[in-house]
């Protein structure tokens, strides 16, 4: 049932986006960039410091590797 | 007539109140969306250092969101103080945004905003995040409208003058709000404001990484600000131009201003890359020009060509000429606004109206209008061409700086070698000033190439102010700077002493689990004092 609900909501934002995205692509292509640009540089940007992490976990295993193997 | 030294103070007044504002505004807007970007990292991998993040920087937000709002309140009253005619003739189209642009201020914006600081312990993760992208988007919205008032300032669109009424009425709110210009100016200066706040992030985490203080903090802060810096940096060059291509439509006076373009030439034109405009003399004082890049810049061909100033006055000049007769069929219909021989006049000559304002300024009386006012009218429809162009190319010139700033930061963080690069470390808190620097002079480009008009091409800035004496403007307006002026420098400490404290530890207690709710336990109540008595 609450997958359901979910399912119903997500539908139903999509509509409303859809909806939005053929309003303002005709009447306001540059805020209908805006939204999409910025989401895309809020979501860029947030991947780059997930990113860091990744590699700083990467680089914290290799050392370990190396040193199981020296010991 | 208004006195000419009461509107050049009204002018400096709010010119002084809106730079001081204006440098708040940007770093709310880019700050917001970066606490927006470093708490979803904070959700999706739930790493408390990206809480601690966002709690540091909300902190830094709410400081300069604090400030940001009393300075621009009262500018909100100067048009009823300082601009009551401006207020009157174009107060029903410019009130609707301006009325929504407070609304989302005050109430979406500041609830919100008071949820993101104090919800931490209160609200869920998912819960927090949601108001934290809901105050950016507010944010970014209360921005919006007040772009969308200026937009119809820069490009009077969705509106037309009643000879009835005497002042303007809204006839399309959906072409107000969706003005090529306000659109573009909306989404230039919104981008412009997270430069501002990428590049404040990435100033202060290369201040700790110099420092060796909270490098995790600062380390993943500098990525995520100079990611957020390089793609918005591309974002407001590229809609920059799009602007620039609207106004060479919407504001051909502003944009021969821009370049400094005294006289027709051939295309391909060539673009002034310095120039020292002279107004007196119509010409500039020593050149350095780039052939062909004009016409490219401004009409995406080496075939366009834009209209010059000289080209710009002569046309100034027919419009004074055609806009007389609608002046002077107004002062008809205001004994009687059911003249129909002045209503026709009104209807023939209205296109040009704004124009028939502006040479009353040298003849109150235009029955007695001379080609001296008339030529003299349409000089002063060029703005002030020294001060525009040069601040375009301070404008462009430090947006370009950034541009390489955040390129040559990002390869070297997404390399791991920025804590190395300690020379790109210090020029990075020396950039700090530098988006602020640029905004303040894409605000003057914006406002000073508008002149000599409050709406382009309608209502002229000498007509727009109050009557104000000179002695009350000066007085107003040296209490005005004074009070910003502390604004400022309270700003800089609590920001400076927030920086120097740095991160604490991280806010809230339970890693953005929702709280349970106070109950309210069940209190011994005291017996009552009379109570035996009563009982007997």
């Amino acid at each position: 049932m609450r997958s359901f609900l979910y399912f119903v909501l997500f539908l139903m934002i999509a509509v409303i986006v859809t909806v939005l995205a053929a309003i303002l692509g005709d009447e306001g292509a540059w805020y209908f960039a805006w939204l999409i640009g910025t989401t895309m540089i809020v979501l860029v940007s947030a991947a780059g410091g997930a990113m860091m992490d990744a590699h700083e976990e990467q680089l914290a295993e290799q050392q370990r590797a190396e040193a199981g193997r020296r010991g | 007539m208004i006195n000419g030294t009461v509107v050049d103070l009204s002018r400096i007044q709010f010119a002084a109140t809106a730079l001081y504002h204006f440098l708040f505004v940007p770093l709310t807007l880019g700050l917001s969306f970066l606490l927006a970007a470093m708490e979803t990292v904070y959700v999706t991998t739930g790493r408390p250092i990206y809480k601690q993040m966002a709690v540091f920087w909300g902190k830094l937000f709410m400081i300069n969101f604090a400030l940001g709002v009393a300075t621009g309140l009262t500018m909100e009253f100067q048009f009823g103080t300082n601009w009551s005619f401006y207020s009157s003739f174009v107060g029903d189209i410019f009130g609707a945004p301006l009325a929504i642009e407070g609304l989302m201020a005050f109430f979406m914006e500041s609830t919100f905003v008071g949820l993101m600081v104090f919800g931490w312990q209160r609200l869920s993760k998912g819960q927090h995040l949601a108001v934290t992208w809901l105050v950016a988007l507010a944010s970014n919205l209360s921005a919006l409208w007040i772009l969308v008032a200026n937009g119809f300032m820069q490009d009077p669109t969705g509106a037309a003058f009643d000879p009835v009424t005497m002042r303007m009425r809204l006839t399309s709110f959906q072409d107000l709000i969706f003005s090529p210009d306000a659109q573009s100016k909306f989404v230039h200066t919104s981008i412009a404001g997270y430069v501002t706040g990428a590049m404040f992030v990435a100033g202060v985490s290369a201040f700790y990484m110099l420092r060796k203080r909270h490098m995790d903090l600062a380390k993943r802060s500098f990525r995520i600000a100079v990611l957020f810096g390089v793609l918005a940096t591309i974002g407001v060059v590229t809609l920059g131009d799009a602007l620039g291509f609207v106004d060479a439509k919407a504001q051909p006076t502003k944009l021969a201003a821009m370049e400094a373009l005294w006289h027709p030439e051939p295309a391909p034109m060539p673009f002034n890359l310095i120039a020292f405009p002279s107004q007196a003399q119509q010409r500039n004082l020593g050149a350095v020009r780039v052939p062909g890049v004009l016409s490219l810049l401004v009409t995406h061909s080496l075939d366009g060509t834009v209209a010059d100033i000289s080209t710009l006055e002569q046309e100034a000049q027919q419009k004074i000429e055609n806009g007389i007769p609608a002046v002077q069929a107004l002062k008809t219909l205001a004994h009687n606004p059911q003249d129909p021989a002045a209503l026709a006049q009104f209807d023939a000559h209205q296109a040009d109206l704004g124009y028939g304002f502006l040479v009353q300024r040298y003849a109150p009386h235009l029955s007695q209008v001379t080609p001296a006012d008339i030529e003299a009218a349409a000089k002063d429809s060029i703005p002030p061409v020294a001060g525009v162009f040069w601040s375009f190319r301070i404008m462009v010139g430090l947006g370009l700086l950034m541009l390489a700033f955040f390129v040559l930061s990002t390869l070297y963080s997404l390399r791991n070698k920025i804590e190395r690069k300690t020379w790109v470390l210090k020029v990075a808190v020396w950039m700090i000033p530098v988006p602020f620097l640029a905004d303040e002079a894409g605000w003057l480009v914006a406002e000073l190439g508008r002149q000599p008009w409050t709406v382009y091409g309608v209502l002229p800035t000498w007509m727009s102010a109050s009557t104000h004496s000179v002695g009350y403007m000066a007085f107003s307006l040296i209490g005005f700077v004074a009070l910003y002026s502390v604004f400022i420098v309270v700003e800089m400490y609590l920001m400076v002493r927030a920086i120097r404290i740095g991160p604490g530890e991280q806010g809230g207690s339970g890693g953005g689990q929702a709280q349970p709710r106070p109950t309210l336990a069940p209190r011994a109540v005291p017996a009552a004092p009379y109570g035996s008595k009563l009982e007997g």
